[in-house]
């Protein structure tokens, strides 16, 4: 019988914050364990948190074994132990940090006030067999995530500040900080115009929608917008979408939930706006005759599958494909949306979302506050002909993790 | 049971889950898991500041009380303080599913239920499906060092079926789900599950992509909570309004913000996925009148901010397990039932749009609905099923445009999913109420 652990340990020290002052401070040590056996082509499972003995959870696992669900893959093998912040943000740190930028805060932007959460995480994950897999993902990250709220306004909340990495940049922060604070001061009118650039730094909802799309099992069924699309131009000839499991992207591990280690951590779904590829995990993969991509995710205790779990995000990831945003917007005002809330897609790609808070940007710099107002488009012009392009994020410190911007033409409802 | 720190408040919660998850994909069994969890959550408070712990050694939570103590101030009069005199002090045992326990229900029974409901899956659009047989049974203890020595149960169980749909070209996901308390109540569903699948696939099938516009809108029960809960629910939710005198002018109480015939309720002692007996910090549930008759008469609370605004606690302070501290979040929110029937209201709409269920919604200043099925009204009838990517509506307008309620109600439940709050997410919920007409709202 062959036995697989999975072992995921989370600290985390986080300032708990109301308006604009420290209200609590929260510790925590999680463990989560999970065993996977496999015997006779079958896989049993068993999970549990808290320091439970790793012979009790093969115990239960074996005994789940019953249920006789097929699991007739190899295990994977890989040998790679990673470390990617051997100098986590101690509790006094976070806490000293969180004082300073309070400080800040009460004393230049009086007029709003900051509620919410600036904590330092530790994780460690690990993925063991009896084969030879040994895998570890050790990682710490500080993120401070607050919400504005202009003491005027009688809205829940006006807006955002954030800042996630591996260390905390103070000025870098404040360089940032300081005039987006200054624009929320300055609300502005919406440029003229049906059409306009809108640029994001948050594409979940369109990566979400792709995701969709581009799962192999949906993909494979006929139930995906691009069944049957296989090699086919979909997109603005620039696009190129990957699954990327590099943690510099994110802290997020390297290994899927069947401890599959990909070529630099990635691979290629749509290039040069074809669709290459869709996503599967081994089952799918033998399933339905379809490159295996390693993307099975799960919880700690689960089966693996293609199945997008909290911790186990479906990690898309555009590349890059544009330089100069300031020449790409060719001199027209863009629109930055800072926070677009409840927008959707319909099955067939059209889309529309209110943005309810958003910057103009002249290319180089934040003008001021743009009212509320709707957008809309259709997944094939977002990412056809109304395309400019996807940039690294240099304007606009959010951390030290590498960030995006993505720009596109989009229909204003005003 | 603990040694608590001199002039310093604290309260322990214990939070021990029981959850059986079952999965097939089409009729091949993917997943039969049964997880027993146990956790806890400690908070210290000094009167100045709170500290938190959240911890899966549970036999070691005396050492984290004492080691959250060391980081705190302790304050001789911390009894007299107003957030630790708000605290209820209970001592009560609220066991009732020792009887019809889903923990007691054999999983071949569980499995058994679910793979009978896939023999219903037989029209061909349906290309792919998964399901999932989910339940849910935790006891939590509370004890405060006020006295508090508190312990319920609460469970929820539902199957789920998530269809992959086509139709020629016409793709779309459908979801038929069913939720309930006890294991019973989810057999002899065959004539539900197969009326959602026929409507899903219908929608699929004939669905007209609807013309922007601003339409008179007949929301669902199931719309009607998540209409409630996203446009006003969280407005109610009195967090957002401790210390923000803009928040307290515009949301007094006792201001007209509806029509006559609107009322809304949070009721934690609703039976469903958001029963909350007790809240995460002790307090009984209450049901709290948040609007009646139109008039803003209530808030929803934790002890914090039941102190702040010096309103009475409503048992409203629920956390999303053992792993976080609890905040003011909603129970079961709902509507109440009005007057008058479905069908003259409905008969009243020359242009409209009718929301039958829901994918997701959201709540800040402007709320949101994105529908999963929708048909046209037109002349008085609903007709033809559209494809809406979102229906939006001002927080602070739209409760007025509410001009009909409806006599026929329903409260819900839900497996998967839930409301989200920051961090916390998702946090298991209920909601409901009549059919509901909204004069104008935006569709896109």
């Amino acid at each position: 019988m062959k036995q697989e652990l999975i072992a995921i340990r989370e600290k985390e020290t986080a300032v708990r914050i109301q308006n604009s002052q420290i209200n609590a401070v929260r510790l925590k040590d999680i463990v989560k364990k999970g065993v996977r056996v496999y015997e006779n082509g079958k896989i049993g499972i068993a999970g549990a948190i808290g320091d439970i003995s790793e012979d009790t959870l093969v115990e239960n696992a074996v005994q789940n074994l019953s249920t006789g669900i097929d699991y007739p893959y190899p295990l994977s093998t890989n040998k790679d132990r990673r470390c990617y912040n051997d100098k986590p943000m101690t509790a006094e740190e976070l806490l000293a940090q969180a004082e300073s930028v309070l400080a800040v805060l009460r004393r230049e932007y009086s007029d709003f006030s900051f509620s919410e959460t600036i904590a330092a995480a530790e994780i460690v994950q690990e993925m063991r067999n009896s084969e030879g897999l040994d895998l570890e993902y050790k990682d710490a990250f500080f993120s401070l995530g607050l919400i504005l709220k202009d003491k005027k306004s009688a809205n829940l909340f006006d807006g955002f500040i954030v800042c996630e990495g591996r260390q905390f940049d103070p000025d870098q922060f404040w360089n940032i900080t300081r005039p987006l604070l200054e624009a929320y001061r300055t609300p502005v009118a919406l440029p003229a115009g049906e059409t306009l650039p809108i640029l994001s730094f948050d594409i979940s909802g369109t990566l979400g929608f792709l995701a969709k799309s581009l799962h192999g099992e949906r993909y494979a069924t006929g139930s995906s917008l691009f069944s049957g699309k296989m090699g086919q131009q979909l997109f603005n000839e620039k696009i190129a979408l990957e699954q990327n499991r590099n943690p510099k992207f994110g802290p997020t591990a390297f290994f899927d939930m069947e401890g599959v280690v990909l070529k630099e951590d990635r691979y290629p779904l749509i290039e040069a706006g074809k669709l290459v590829s869709v996503f599967t995990d081994k089952k799918t993969a033998g399933l339905y005759n379809l490159p295996h991509t390693g993307a099975a995710g799960g919880e700690y205790d689960s089966m693996p599958g293609l199945t997008a779990a909290r911790n186990t995000p479906i990690p898309l990831r555009f590349k890059t494909d544009s330089g100069d945003l300031k020449a790409a917007l060719k001199g027209q005002p863009a629109i930055l949306v800072v926070a677009s809330s409840g927008g959707d897609f319909t099955p067939d790609g059209s889309f529309a979302a209110p943005v309810q808070v958003s910057f103009l940007f002249d290319g180089e710099r934040i003008v001021g506050k743009l009212p509320e107002f709707t957008m809309r488009s259709h997944l094939y012009k977002m990412l056809g002909q109304d395309y400019i392009g996807t940039f690294d994020n240099t304007a606009f410190y959010l951390g030290d993790l590498p960030t995006q911007l993505q720009s596109c033409y989009m229909t204003i409802m005003r | 049971m603990f040694k608590f720190p001199q002039g310093l408040y604290v309260d322990v919660r214990i939070e021990e889950t029981f959850d059986t998850k079952i999965s097939f994909k089409k009729k091949e069994l993917q997943e039969e898991k049964i997880r027993n969890n146990k956790g806890a959550f400690i908070r210290v408070f000094d009167g100045k500041r709170w500290y938190y712990s959240s911890t899966t050694n549970v036999a070691g939570i005396q050492e984290q009380i004492d080691a959250l103590a060391k980081m705190a101030v302790p304050d001789p009069n911390i009894l007299q303080h107003p957030i630790v005199q708000a605290f209820e002090v209970h001592r009560e045992s609220q066991i009732q599913h020792d009887k019809q326990s889903i923990t007691d229900i054999p999983v071949r029974d569980k499995l058994e239920l679910l793979e009978s409901y896939l023999a219903l899956i037989t029209d061909p659009a349906i290309v792919h499906h998964t399901s999932y047989y989910v339940d849910n049974k935790t006891i939590k203890s509370i004890y405060s060092s006020k006295g508090t020595a508190v312990t319920f149960d609460k469970q929820t169980c539902g199957i789920r079926l998530t269809l992959e749909l086509a139709c020629g070209e016409k793709k779309d996901q459908a979801t038929v789900s069913k939720a309930a308390v006890n294991f019973a109540e989810l057999q002899r569903l065959e004539e539900f599950i197969s009326a959602e699948i026929e409507k899903s696939v219908a929608c699929t099938r004939d669905a007209e992509p609807v013309t922007p516009g601003e339409y008179t809108v007949l929301l669902s029960p199931e719309a009607t909570g998540v209409f409630t809960h996203e446009s006003f629910g969280h407005k109610s939710e009195s967090d957002f309004m401790v210390g923000d005198e803009t928040m307290k002018a515009e949301w007094a109480l006792g201001k007209t913000i509806g029509p006559e015939g609107l009322t809304i309720i949070d009721d934690g002692g609703a039976s469903g996925s958001g029963y909350t007996p007790y809240d995460d910090e002790g307090t009984k549930a209450k049901k709290t009148f948040i609007i009646s008759k139109g008039i803003l008469s209530g808030r929803l609370h934790s002890a914090a901010t039941s102190a702040a605004l010096e309103e009475p606690l409503t048992g409203n302070a629920r956390a999303m397990n053992f792993e976080f501290e609890p905040i003011v979040r909603m129970t079961m929110t709902y509507i109440d039932k009005g007057d008058r029937p479905l069908q003259a209201i409905v008969a009243e709409i020359q242009k409209g749009i009718y929301v039958e269920t829901i994918k997701h919604g959201s709540g800040m200043s402007t709320f949101t609905l994105a529908p999963a099925r929708a048909y046209k009204i037109e002349k008085g009838r609903i007709t033809t099923p559209v494809k809406i990517s979102v229906i939006t509506g001002s927080v602070f307008e739209t409760l007025a445009d509410v001009d009909a309620v409806s006599s026929e109600f329903e409260l819900l439940s839900f497996v998967g999913g839930g409301c989200g709050k920051m961090e916390q997410w998702p946090l298991p919920v209920g909601f409901g109420g009549p059919y509901t007409r909204v004069k104008k709202l935006k569709v896109q």
